[in-house]
């Protein structure tokens, strides 16, 4: 915790200095970079925190129009595009069928919690309140409905904390009558975030390195969570009908996504830096798993997109033409996969909203692992819900082709070994660092080695990190350069227009041999680029 | 129409005989199923989201029958997407769980929407969790006659199981596939016959 309070000799270098010598030297080697473009990419933090809040219809051709209404709808636009008899009006009828469904009233009760052990119901709140436990967690993150009806708490059992609830709905109201939004409130370490998303309100409570807008982008990301289950117009009419409905009922089964959710977000970088990881895999695999699927899916209509994943990485992704994939969507999917432990045991199907490609309709989702002895996870999206069996011919084959070509090998050999560890690079005094790609909005990261060896020291330098991210980022004073000494790291963050670099060296390396060394370390990515990356953009 | 070419839909793909599986949140559809197709019991919840297919070959009337079987959601928030899945259903599996009394009325709700949109689905009426009744007498919060006689009226056969110990696991499906041959002889003599000398009897994952 030293750091925290003694940041020594906090210098702030000329950016001129170092960039100087180190963009000389680079000229346009710039690693990781690439014109073909799969997943939506953001310049800078701001920006991609504007464009996770708000729908944008993004496009190869680059046309981004705000979301006007349905005719907008991706969904929809695949469905007139691609003129099949079968799908016909299935993408409007899911949302609205949800909602009347529903409110046909055969509301069923959701599992009662035991009701035996809250007999005192005045006495429930306090008793978290006065848990030393429960107050000194981390970060605490709270959903409610806008009338104050508790939906989520992420430690404890929300239906125990109406009081906090009507106080969070309260603190929310009382400023919305002025005509204003509550943003957030500052109390001695502790920061209190506010997301007003009608008809929910999400707060945050944290005294972590976390930054206000670094807690705001969490937060968008578990609303972003809640509207891949419902689809946002669900989530609106629900509420427009009945304001005191009770979200839970529709909610069931959704705590795990979010649980799971924000334990990544608490350690996994890709959230912070907006990008996907890769998983590391020679060229000819990667194209052969590629064009394995293109060959069995690019006749199948209303296939949106296939890609392969493991362990929160991408391994390939092959896209319908018109369509890019926001990372933030592909973050949901990585989450969805990664919580659920059983979709290994079966072909799954179902309806998936992926709120940056179109929030009030659902893809439908053919989920799978390849085989029983590999772990990647196959997903087929596509906009048809009767499909599920030409996905699952398709998968079929497309697993006895990769098997024929020996690709489930390579890729179980790639997950056993292709994680590195910074000694590849050869800087002795760099420990560790993230290397974000711009154009392609993906990076790459080595796994930790000591001194980062504990849980609590990866938290540790990845709270440093958010330090860094938040001091590039800052909206106030943005740096393009940033060089701090502490007692214990040396940290370096570095943003141009093609990269981000965030890097954790030891604390007595000299300026000049920071230099060398985040040379070094471009060269080296630069060399390594076509296995950490994906540079190509495959479509069907 | 040759039924049988009818029933090979474009949701029930290869198989012979579809099968769903209703009933509400946690009532121990997904364990049934793990149980009939793995032979398999793990204690952890984990909802399912959406639904999820298996195949397994039975034998029946010295024949193969392909049952596809729709492991659905039980959560309220896919009830839209109930219908493609037992959408030409030739059963369906409606689960309660015998210790909470309202799980049945979730399933009077299916009961009920079946009866309306698939007449040729018959259903079977499965209360689960019979382990739990064994242990202790006072868990029991459904009555079996009472069950049945609510099956009699609406057409549904009853049966209590328990995925844990598999107790009468394999029976229902038995049943589920003897009705099926019973009622569908166009469809049987269609198929492949079974060679029970020959065969292991291993419960297969996928047969298509």
């Amino acid at each position: 915790m030293a750091e925290r309070s003694v940041v020594v000799g906090e210098t702030s270098v000329a950016p001129t200095d170092i960039e100087g010598v180190i963009s000389d030297e680079l000229k346009d080697d710039t690693p990781g970079v690439s014109g073909e473009v799969m997943l939506v990419n953001t310049d800078s933090f701001d920006e991609c925190n504007h464009d996770l809040d708000t729908q944008k219809v993004t496009t190869e051709e680059g046309e981004a129009d705000e979301v006007v209404g349905e005719p907008q709808s991706p969904i929809r636009k695949v469905q007139r595009e691609q003129d099949n008899d079968l799908v016909g009006n299935m993408g409007d009828m899911t949302v609205e069928d949800v909602v009347c469904k529903v409110e046909a009233d055969n509301v069923p009760v959701i599992p009662q919690h035991n009701n035996d052990d809250d007999e005192d119901e005045d006495d429930v709140d306090e008793e978290y309140l006065q848990s030393v436990d429960w107050l000194q967690k981390e970060k605490h993150i709270f959903i409610l409905s806008e009338s104050g009806k508790p939906i989520y708490t992420r430690y404890g059992k929300e239906d125990r904390l109406v009081t906090l609830f009507g106080l969070m709905q309260a603190l929310v109201s009382f400023v919305a009558d002025s005509d204003d939004v509550i943003r957030c409130i500052v109390s001695g370490d502790h920061k209190f975030v506010f997301l007003v998303k009608s008809p929910l309100i999400l707060v945050a409570v944290s005294h972590s390195m976390a930054s206000i807008p670094q807690l705001f982008m969490q937060l968008t990301y578990v609303h972003n969570q809640i509207i891949s289950v419902l689809t946002a117009s669900a989530l609106t009419r629900m509420f427009e009908k009945r304001r005191n409905y009770d979200f839970r009922h529709l909610l069931g089964g959704t705590e795990r996504l979010l649980d799971n959710l924000l334990n990544m977000l608490d350690y996994h970088p890709s959230f912070l830096l907006g990008g996907v990881q890769c998983l590391p895999l020679a060229t000819s695999i990667r194209e052969t798993i590629t064009q394995t699927i293109i060959q069995y899916c690019s006749k199948i209509k209303n296939l949106v997109f296939g890609l392969i994943i493991c362990q929160n990485q991408l391994i390939s992704l092959v896209r319908m033409k018109k369509f890019l994939l926001h990372p933030a969507d592909l973050h949901l999917l990585f989450n969805l996969v990664n919580a659920t432990e059983s979709l290994k045991t079966s072909e799954n199907w179902m309806p998936i909203c992926l709120p940056k490609f179109d929030p009030n309709g659902y893809l439908y989702g053919h989920v799978s692992y390849l085989a029983d002895d590999c772990e990647a996870c196959l997903l087929l999206l596509s906009v048809d819900r009767e499909q599920f069996f030409t996905l699952s011919e398709a998968k079929q084959k497309i697993v006895d082709r990769l098997r024929r070509h020996h690709c489930l090998e390579g890729i179980n050999t790639a997950i056993r070994s292709s994680a590195y560890t910074v000694k590849a690079v050869g800087a002795p005094e760099l420990r560790h660092f993230l290397y974000k790609s711009k154009t392609t909005a993906q990076f790459t990261c080595p796994q930790f080695t000591p001194p980062y060896d504990s849980d609590e020291e990866q938290r540790r330098v990845f709270g440093l990190y958010q330090l860094l991210h938040h001091r590039v980022h800052s909206a106030a004073r943005p740096l393009k350069m940033i060089y701090l000494v502490m007692d214990t790291h040396t940290l370096l963050g570095w943003v141009t227009k093609d990269f981000e670099l965030y890097a954790a060296l030891e604390p007595l390396v000299t300026k000049q041999n920071a230099i060398v060394y985040i040379n070094k370390l471009l060269r080296w990515i630069k060399n390594d680029e076509n296995r950490l990356f994906i540079l190509s953009s495959p479509t069907f | 129409m040759d039924a049988h070419i009818q029933h090979k839909g474009i949701m029930t793909g290869k198989v012979d005989m579809k099968v769903v599986m209703l009933g509400q949140m946690a009532c121990g559809k997904t364990s049934l199923v793990e149980r009939f197709m793995h032979n398999h019991f793990s204690s952890n919840y984990q909802t399912t989201i959406g639904a999820a297919f298996g195949a397994r070959i039975m034998d029946v009337a010295g024949k193969k029958v392909c049952i596809g079987l729709w492991d659905t959601a039980g959560s309220e928030r896919y009830e839209a997407m109930g219908r493609i899945y037992y959408r030409d259903a030739m059963a369906a599996v409606v689960c309660y769980d015998i210790t909470q009394p309202d799980t049945l009325a979730r399933a009077k709700f299916w009961v009920t929407e079946l009866n309306k949109n698939e007449e040729n689905c018959k259903l079977y009426l499965c209360g689960t969790k019979l382990d739990l009744v064994e242990k202790d007498k006072e868990a029991r919060r459904v009555d079996f006659q009472d069950v049945t006689d609510y099956g009699k009226e609406v057409g549904a056969k009853v049966i209590e199981t328990s995925s844990k110990t598999g107790e009468n696991v394999e029976e229902l499906f038995a049943q589920i596939v003897q009705d099926f041959a019973e009622s569908n002889a166009a469809i049987m003599a269609s198929l492949k016959d079974s060679f029970p000398l020959t065969e292991d009897d291993k419960p297969r994952r996928k047969c298509c």
